[in-house]
């Protein structure tokens, strides 16, 4: 009974909004059913599972053969529901024929370990029929889970911590320590879910596992009270937040997002390999201009991240380097309860220790972070204003006595950020939203002026009050020029200030630029669209920086 | 074929008008003579000088209003002539005294829908099949992503919301007239038995009801001064205009859902802002208006409320059905 039972978990998270229900929820539902199952469950909360079987173009298309529905139909429907799992579901309603719903009792164990991946190992065809079966004897309640699975679109309203917080709870034990056991891979099982609940605490068993990530909160005024001394000061690095992990001689390489990387960076899982310690470092992967001493932008690490085993040549072409920032563990010691400015010095010494050895030559591929030493606050700023000249967000602040926690929390470390680059643009284009913003128009296209004419020069869908979309989304209904699919040209009326973080040439575009993060910081019903930027202003902006 | 013009029933000033009557349905602006299918807001508009509807309608547009307004009723299939054309009231199953209009004019049928569904429904008259030549349907929920489900396993569905929930106070929004006394009928049906209070617009429209000859569960008019605890555990029915600002601050633990067709659909409900959505709907649903559009025989047919652009061409594709478009 236990697809029914996660079912309802899954409808009850999403409609409770306190996180305590939540909790009791989760924890009502982890002791009521089998270890394998809640495996599963903490598998899919987590967001764990993102393995798509089929893509939701596939599903609809699928649907229109069976059932004989009209392909522009079900793009119609999607646009109002926003999510095509959801859309077929609502669809097949009342459509399966068959009374007998023999899958009505399968387990979420047997349906995630089995049915599914059996899918991937069909023809086309067969395939095809196994999905209809299943369509046809499964009860309509389990649906939406099942075509979530399917199309890699199983999210709902909980959050890592949440999870993290129910399972301590459960055993009442502290949710650092569930918070590591939750990190990286999580292979379900019956082993990986009693390992999370076991009541004894042993570091040799999360050997594997990296820490959990202790993140920046954004700058708060209160700090400029503080005395300067009782901070560390560090540049932001825009690169890939990651712990380099040397345990029992073995080197991994830890994205903040969970992933082993160890493939795309092979260089530095060689050269650690080589030095005799073992450690824990949180860092940050960067693609590193060796003459100037400062990162290159974030696109060239791009190239870098999504490829396995690169060549020789790709090495070269776009070198790596690994910053550390800390030092967490050391030969099996575990130091996250030092104070960050003690960990500084052990990091410190190591690092030096490390690069006097010659025959390790790691400082071609790794160095720890250079500190600021700024004189007062003012002084701060001004470093933090010069930031973009070396390719940096802006600054990084520490609490020198602080410990190494995790999340979020509030009142230890700051991001402070240089202030993002602004133009007001022209809204040209509107496209329907999907997901919570289905049935709206969310997503926007902007445009600045060349000469007579609006250029699009970006793309946002953030920044806009729910009562300011409904607006917008009444206006854009009313002012359309013409309908392509999804997306209306409009009427150029309406004046937005745009921010973003970074901008540069680009050739793909017609505007001759891209911008980094672009989001909507204000609407600008003062403005007329003959106020708004031109893209001389954005070239003027481009060469200001560099 | 006829130009727009010479339709018996058409398009004026966006509301629907027959010329050859001089009478209007359910107008948004004052006019002489008014048809009026229900008593939903959004089909009334006060100023006419003459307002002609079912008995049952004229009395809870009278309760809604008040006296002071002139209004002929007659009753559900009784024909009345007007310029010539005979007129009829039939059951459209929507709300209590709801219908559809039936004109008859020279060996040619009109069917004007009004709002209809085709699910039982025990606060009001089951829905009549009318066979006509003209049908002029509503189209609010005209795509087949909505599929209403049985009315009492959405009432087992609310019974459980709030028992689950014992120590709080679950408050359920919907229309005041109409769907409260449908979903009060429902729930009266369930598992749940703690007390049930309803807001002073809805309590009203249960009296009407009651004095219809409809039988409503009796609940509580909420009072602004009610304990907390007293309210532990209960049901409250509220009108969604109530749902944002500051009446909320009333009551302490809640939880709040909405009863309506469009929380078939995930990210309305997420949007709403609601906990929870029940969909329920007084409207057919897409398989309901496939079904009155092909059983009325209808040779043209028309659409008007909500969007029927994709109803329209599924219609021409799959069932040969001609739709018409009205000049707006």
């Amino acid at each position: 009974m236990s697809l029914k039972k996660f079912s309802e978990l899954f409808e009850d998270l999403d409609s409770i909004n306190s996180t305590n229900n939540k909790i009791e929820v989760l924890k009502r539902y982890f002791l009521s059913n089998e270890p394998i199952d809640n495996s599963w469950a903490i598998y899919l909360l987590t967001g764990k599972s993102n393995k798509r079987f089929i893509s939701g173009r596939y599903l609809k298309n699928l649907f229109s053969q069976i059932y004989e529905y009209p392909q522009w139909l079900i793009d119609t429907c999607y646009l109002k529901v926003g999510d095509s799992a959801e859309v077929i579901t609502l669809l097949l309603k009342n459509k399966t024929t068959l009374r007998n719903k023999k899958l009505s009792n399968i387990s979420l164990n047997e349906l995630l370990s089995k049915t599914i991946p059996e899918l991937s190992k069909l023809s086309e065809e067969e395939k095809n029929l196994q999905i209809k079966n299943i369509w046809e004897r499964l009860p309509e309640d389990y649906h939406l889970i099942f075509n979530k699975i399917l199309t890699g679109t199983f999210r709902v309203g909980v959050s890592i911590g949440l999870i993290t917080k129910s399972i301590a709870k459960l055993i009442n034990i502290d949710e650092e320590v569930i918070s590591h056991r939750l990190m990286g891979n999580f292979k379900p099982s019956i082993n990986s879910y009693e390992f999370l609940i076991n009541k004894n605490i042993n570091l040799q068993e999360l050997n594997s596992k990296p820490f959990p990530f202790l993140l920046a909160n954004t700058i708060e005024d209160k700090i400029f009270k503080h005395s300067i001394n009782d901070f560390q000061f560090e540049w932001k690095y825009d690169g890939i937040r990651m712990q380099l992990i040397k345990r029992s001689g073995n080197v991994s390489l830890w994205t903040r997002g969970q992933e082993l990387v160890n493939e795309s960076f092979p260089e530095l899982v060689e050269k650690m390999s080589y030095i005799k310690d073992n450690f824990v470092l949180d860092g940050e992967l960067l693609v590193w201009d060796f003459k100037e001493q400062v990162a290159f932008d974030f696109s060239l690490l791009q190239k870098r991240i999504n490829r396995k085993s690169p060549t020789r040549s790709i090495q070269i072409k776009y070198p790596i380097i690994f910053i550390a920032y800390d030092l967490l563990e050391i030969n099996g010691r575990d130091i996250r309860e030092i104070k960050l400015e003690n960990r500084r010095i052990e990091l410190e010494k190591y690092f030096s220790k490390w690069q006097n050895k010659t025959e390790n030559n790691i400082s071609d591929i790794f160095k720890i972070c250079d500190l600021i030493f700024p004189k007062d606050w003012t002084d701060a700023l001004t470093y933090k204003e010069k930031s973009r000249e070396n390719n940096t967000e802006g600054l990084i602040i520490k609490k020198k006595n602080s410990i190494y926690s995790s999340g979020r929390k509030k009142g230890i470390w700051w991001k402070y950020k240089v202030d993002p680059m602004q133009l007001d643009a022209v809204l040209i284009y509107a496209r329907g939203g999907s997901g919570r913003r289905a049935g709206l128009y969310t997503d926007y296209s902007f445009a600045l002026w060349k000469d007579q004419e609006l250029i699009k020069f970006a793309s946002a869908y953030s920044g806009l009050t729910n009562i300011e979309i409904k607006e917008l989304d009444k206006w854009i209904r009313k002012n359309t020029i013409e309908k392509f699919g999804p997306v209306r040209s409009l009427k150029p009326e309406m004046v937005f200030e745009i921010s973003f973080e970074k901008i540069q040439i680009s050739k793909r575009h017609k505007s001759g630029i891209a911008v980094r993060f672009p989001r909507i910081t204000k609407w600008r019903k003062d403005k007329k669209i003959n106020d708004a930027d031109s893209l001389e202003n954005a070239y003027e902006l481009m060469k200001k920086i560099s | 074929m006829r130009t727009k013009q010479e339709y018996l029933i058409r398009y004026k000033d966006g509301n629907l008008y027959c010329e050859l009557a001089d009478i209007w349905i359910d107008p948004s602006k004052p006019v002489k003579k008014a048809l009026i299918t229900h008593a939903h807001f959004d089909h009334f508009t006060f100023g006419c000088e003459e307002y002609i509807s079912t008995k049952e309608t004229a009395i809870l547009l009278k309760e809604r209003v008040g006296d002071n307004i002139k209004i002929k009723t007659f009753e559900y299939g009784e024909e009345f002539k007007i310029n010539g054309i005979n007129i009829s009231f039939h059951p459209s199953g929507h709300i209590l005294g709801s219908s559809q209009i039936r004109f008859v004019f020279a060996e040619e049928k009109w069917l004007v829908s009004g709002d209809f569904k085709l699910q039982k429904d025990e606060t009001c008259k089951q829905y009549e099949l009318v066979k006509t030549d003209y049908l002029i349907s509503e189209c609010t929920f005209g795509l087949p992503i909505y599929k209403w489900d049985e009315p009492n396993k959405i009432a087992n569905d609310i019974s459980k919301w709030i028992t689950n929930s014992p120590e709080k106070t679950s408050l359920l929004f919907c229309y005041s007239l109409g769907k409260a006394q449908r979903l009060l009928n429902e729930i009266s049906q369930t598992n749940f038995k703690g007390n049930i209070y309803s807001h002073g617009s809805i309590h009203k429209m249960n009296n009407s009801y009651r004095e219809l000859g409809i039988d409503i569960k009796d609940t509580i008019k909420i009072e602004n001064k009610k304990k907390i605890d007293e309210l532990k555990g209960s049901l409250i029915l509220l009108p969604p205009s109530l749902s944002k600002g500051s009446y909320l601050k009333n009551f302490k633990n809640i939880q709040t859902a909405f009863a309506s067709g469009w929380m078939s659909i995930r990210a309305l409900r997420k949007r709403s802002g609601y906990d929870k959505g029940f969909a329920i709907s007084d409207h057919a649903d897409w398989d309901g208006i496939l079904e009155v559009i092909k059983k009325s025989e209808a040779k043209n047919v028309f659409f008007h409320h909500g969007d029927s652009e994709a109803l329209s061409k599924y219609l021409d594709e799959k069932e040969s059905i001609n739709v018409l478009l009205f000049g707006k």
